[in-house]
């Protein structure tokens, strides 16, 4: 049974929320959902070389009023 | 990228902050990291918790930094290192050099320094991985 997780890391800096992202990572599984929310720009660019070097699904990365929303699934745990 | 490996030489405040940045993103992204703790940043790697200070060019910029660096209210380098250790591939040495120069032993040492090494340890170590001198 696949989860949602939110990850509210708004108001943080790098390297924040990348690191409170990795955390939920870490308990979550395949078919999860991980939803982040951050303020700092640094997390687009981020989020992005972490899904690349990682290896799991961005689903949606939009910014609206100054907070960016990142929408991941979870599909390359071993 | 197979690792990093840092050589941390500098006793000034502001080089930890790459310090405890680097290694905690070279975490998130999986990547291992060595550490190698060596000249004026040794002493702040003691059980006596001293805290290393800003240098003057840093402090000539503190006025136009102090108001950005409030509003993050960033955790310190060191519960930044202690956190990366936990989630991930992370050593710390201290090199063998400068703690015998300067009187140390293992117990002097805090927690989060895995060992006293050599050169020669940390060259083999990170012979593969990518070296950064801070």
């Amino acid at each position: 049974m696949s989860e949602k997780h939110l990850v509210d890391a708004r108001g943080m800096s790098c390297p924040g929320p990348i690191t409170k992202l990795v955390k939920t990572y870490r308990i979550a599984k395949n078919g999860d959902i991980i939803e982040v929310l951050a303020t700092d720009p640094g997390f687009i660019p981020d989020v992005k070389a972490w899904i690349e070097k990682t290896g799991n699904e961005l689903l949606e990365l939009k910014e609206e009023a100054g907070v960016i929303r990142a929408v991941i699934k979870v599909t390359a745990k071993k | 990228m197979s690792g990093l490996a840092i050589i941390m030489f500098s006793g000034q405040a502001e080089n930890f902050i790459p310090l405890a940045v680097l290694t905690q993103t070279a975490v998130n992204m999986n990547i291992p990291v060595r550490i190698f703790v060596t000249g004026t940043a040794l002493p702040y790697f003691t059980k006596n918790k001293l805290e290393p200070r800003f240098s003057k060019e840093f402090e000539d910029m503190v006025p136009a930094l102090m108001g950005g660096m409030k509003k993050l209210q960033m955790p310190s380098w060191y519960e930044i290192l202690k956190e990366a250790k936990e989630l991930g591939d992370v050593k710390i040495y201290a090199c063998s050099l400068m703690a015998e120069v300067m009187g140390l032993k293992k117990e002097h040492l805090d927690e989060i320094v895995d060992d006293i090494v050599g050169a020669a340890f940390f060259m083999k170590e990170s012979e593969n991985m990518k070296v950064i001198f801070i």
